[in-house]
């Protein structure tokens, strides 16, 4: 109650110097990685990226050797802040989990989205919340405004992905309700899937929303977005269990970039919508 | 005037793809400037470094992988052939495992699972190891095949002359199957340039990977892809003209054929020393008489290698016993020949006369009994206290190299893809280390004294059966041997053309070679041999001066079989 001054003041500057100090911790250290993150010094982080994915990580057509993009762009930002060089590995989506497991690969950074079945070999640092597109024919013949709609049609999904898993889930709830089969037809990447439905052999393509917008916006007399669903689904950077130091450079990195909105710019430059951020959450199981 | 049939070809190919794609095109409603523009667009991409790097990406794969693949595929070729059961069954083993999974499981496996147990191989490796394993899979199949599609008596004659099993293989069969293998490698080079695509799953960059790249952020699919189909077709027609080349080196016709239109005047001249006749050439025509054949005796050894023993035979065959399975062919044979004595073994079919050469050679094993040949046992070594029983020895090309036993088939059996001279100097130069020049200079000198001058260059189908026996028996001659083995020489010839295959023996048996000769002709037993072998049986019935044995047969099995044979 009658406090001294003395240590009114003394309380205020140990709260300022806190203070202080955790705006320190969020600022960008490329000198201190040996302190920070002793392991990764001196080392050239690999990324597994698959290129064929925009908005997220594909080639820039100006320079084919450059990958660029949404989450390319994050990491280079990240790892640059952490002071690590860094190369990109390119593989077909399939082959990049695997990769990452078996230490091929530091990091999957490509619209990896978290469940917790990879979780239990994979920790996901997680930055943003993924949306799902239905990428129909341009004027939408068949008026399929909602995954309810998919009954008796063809739907066209990458293989392991998590829209997969939705549409055979569609699939499931419309026999339950004995309406006409979903034809599901997986393709191996983007481009596969998307001329699927150029072509009228399959009706929707289901893909992350960022993607289905930008092709619907590049391609008019294609295509365009039938429908959406927000899965409540989270996205993130996958890191090998138990890489306690790149667990840490990402966590730490994202949270700067989040704070100092260069996660919101990137985004807006690469059309995905920046209401999808999400605060930087590390999940391990 | 060939390269430009090719380049016919090609643009022609060109244009029929640029026709297929132009319909469709203007079908879709594009008109001639969109599609002008597609076609300069494809054109920028087959020019790009970033789709050229990929391709370059996957040649090198192929090229490593592919090398890498031959070797271990003729190493499990030979596996599968061989007759030790525990090396062929791995060698099938593995080709059932590696031909029956998937090789994207196989690539996804190097380059993900082996690291758990310290084999981190990056994707470039990974590639190249996962290709070469299932390359060697699949080329051991087509070694085999190949290697199986020579026929047997190549490698019966390469080991009548003392080659080794790799020798033979190197020098004979291989060269020979080329011809049936190669057109199935190209097709494996051709399918694993296209396939190092299933790669990109394992963060390989190739070209396919690429241009789905591209495709992916322009979403151009026909022009790129395009772009790409013509970087394939570029390069699996440099592997298809290699094929072309391959297959001209490998075809053992060949020479024949591109003299004909090739070089018009030379083939004519070569045709000219096909047709028998000896126009104008009075030292060939001499060469023929079969009178002249004092050269032979220059060939004999002057004197063996070991001091003879004159109270010692020079072949002894003690108590010889050999059956094929259950068949028994040889039945207790005891057979002396003197040295220079010709002898002329006569007898009815099966009656195992053929094997006893074979055995003399050491071509086929003995099952019991004891051959000497100069007082040497050729590939058999006595057992320490054994009592005399034998034992086949390692290196039994070495024995056979060194016991100098020459054999004349009754098929004449010449390699068939070397030229007569080459027929001739093959196991000097590589058996007997002879210095090339050396080897051809006898090997002429031989042609030249069995009549064959001028068809030292010929290969063996471009001879009569008469002149290939005749090349086959200075082939025989070439490696000085002591002893002269001949299998039936003159069955397989039209009666016109025994004669000048008889002529050369006599010469042989008259420069006082030591002879042993399978043979239905009578006439010759009479005149040039000094003992008659009659068997029957897998046992010698008779044997004696062929006055004794022809004119006045004791045995009334010699009896029977002359009088068939006299009629």
């Amino acid at each position: 109650m009658f406090m001294p001054k003395i240590f009114k003041l003394l309380l205020c500057a140990v709260t300022g110097l806190i203070l202080a100090q955790s705006a320190f911790a969020q600022s960008c250290e490329p000198s201190k990685v040996a302190q920070k993150y002793p392991s990764l010094a001196g080392k050239t982080i690999k990324i597994g990226v698959d290129p064929e994915s925009p908005p997220y990580a594909f080639r820039d057509s100006k320079d084919f050797n450059r990958i660029i993009g949404a989450d390319a762009d994050m990491a280079r930002a990240v790892f640059e802040c952490a002071g690590v060089k860094t190369e990109f590995f390119t593989a077909g989506w399939p082959g990049l989990l695997p990769a990452l497991r078996a230490g091929q690969i530091d990091v999957m950074w490509d619209l990896l989205y978290y469940t917790p079945e990879r979780a239990k070999e994979t920790s996901f640092v997680t930055y943003m919340q993924a949306g799902t597109g239905g990428l129909v024919a341009a004027g939408n013949p068949k008026k399929i405004d909602d995954i309810s709609k998919l009954c008796g049609l063809t739907v066209t999904a990458g293989i392991g992905t998590v829209e997969l898993t939705m549409a055979q889930a569609q699939a499931a709830k419309c026999k339950a309700e004995n309406k006409p089969d979903v034809t599901i037809m997986t393709s191996a990447d983007i481009a596969s899937g998307a001329r699927l439905v150029a072509s009228h052999r399959a009706d929707v393509m289901m893909y992350d929303l960022a993607l289905v917008d930008g092709l619907a916006k590049q391609n008019p007399q294609l295509y365009m977005r039938g429908f959406m669903v927000t899965s409540g689904m989270k996205i993130g950077v996958g890191v090998k269990k138990g890489n306690a130091d790149m667990i840490a450079a990402v966590s730490d990195g994202l949270k700067i970039m989040q704070a100092n909105q260069t996660q919101k710019k990137t985004f807006e430059k690469y059309g995905v919508d920046p209401s999808l951020e999400m605060p930087t959450t590390l999940l391990t199981q | 005037m060939k390269a430009l049939r090719i380049q016919h070809t090609f643009v022609g190919a060109l244009g029929t793809l640029a026709m297929l794609a132009w319909q469709p095109a203007i079908a879709a409603g594009l008109d001639r400037v969109q599609v002008f523009d597609g076609f300069k667009e494809l054109g920028g991409y087959v020019g790009s470094p970033f789709l050229l790097g990929g391709a370059w990406i996957a040649v090198k794969i192929t090229l490593i992988a592919m090398s890498i693949g031959l070797v271990l595929g003729l190493g499990l070729a030979l596996m599968r052939l061989s007759r030790f059961k525990a090396l062929n069954s791995a060698a099938w083993g593995y080709i059932w495992f590696v031909r029956g999974t998937p090789q994207l499981l196989q690539l996804v496996f190097i380059f993900d699972a082996l690291p758990l147990i310290g084999l981190r191989f990056d994707e470039f490796t990974t590639a190249v190891i996962g290709f070469a394993l299932n390359e060697a899979a699949f080329s051991a199949e087509l070694f085999r095949a190949g290697i199986l599609s020579v026929n047997r008596s190549q490698s019966t004659a390469a080991a009548a002359l003392g080659m080794g099993p790799l020798l033979t293989l190197r020098r004979i069969i291989l060269p020979q199957s080329m011809r049936a293998v190669i057109p199935g490698l190209a097709n494996d080079t051709i399918g694993m340039l296209k396939l190092t695509s299933i790669a990109s799953v394992i963060f390989v960059n190739e070209l396919t990977f690429r241009s789905q790249q591209v495709v992916g952020q322009n979403f151009k699919f026909f022009t790129v892809f395009g772009a790409a189909a013509v970087i394939y077709l570029f390069l699996t027609s440099a592997i298809s003209l290699l094929q072309v080349w391959l297959e001209g080196i490998f075809d053992h016709e060949r020479d024949r054929k591109l003299a004909f239109t090739w070089f018009g005047l030379r083939a004519s001249t070569r045709d000219v020393k096909t047709a028998d006749a000896p126009v104008g050439l009075p030292d060939a025509a001499k060469a023929e008489t079969a009178s002249d054949h004092a050269w032979i005796s220059t060939l004999l050894p002057v004197d063996g290698r070991t001091p003879r023993h004159p109270d010692e035979p020079f072949v002894a065959c003690k108590n010889v016993w050999k059956s094929y399975g259950k068949r028994e062919i040889l039945r207790g044979v005891d057979l002396s020949i003197a040295h220079g004595e010709v002898v002329v073994i006569l007898g009815p079919s099966g009656s195992g006369k053929s094997t006893l050469l074979k055995l003399i050679n050491h071509l086929e094993p003995l099952d019991w009994g004891t051959i000497k040949v100069d007082s040497q046992y050729v590939g058999y070594r006595e057992v320490a206290g054994g009592g005399g029983t034998v034992r086949p020895v390692h290196n039994l090309a070495r024995a056979r190299a060194e016991a100098r036993v020459g054999m004349v088939f009754q098929h004449f059996n010449l390699f068939s893809h070397l030229s007569a001279l080459e027929n001739i100097v093959e196991a000097q130069r590589q058996v007997y280390d002879v210095p090339c020049a050396e080897a051809q200079a006898l090997g002429r000198d031989l042609l030249k004294s069995v009549g064959l001058a001028r068809h030292a260059d010929f290969l063996p189908h471009r001879l009569s059966g008469g002149q290939q026996q005749r090349v086959a028996i200075a082939r025989a001659l070439a490696i000085k041997p002591k002893l002269m083995l001949f299998d039936e020489p003159t069955s397989a010839l039209d009666p016109e053309l025994v004669g000048e295959v008889l002529g050369v023996m006599r010469g042989l048996a008259d420069a006082g070679m030591t002879m042993v000769v399978v043979t239905h002709e009578i006439r010759f037993a009479r005149d040039v041999a000094d003992r008659v072998v009659f068997m029957d049986g897998g046992e010698v019935i008779e044997q004696g001066t062929p006055m004794q044995v022809i004119d006045n047969p004791t045995h009334e099995r010699t009896r029977k079989f002359l009088n068939v044979v006299a009629t």
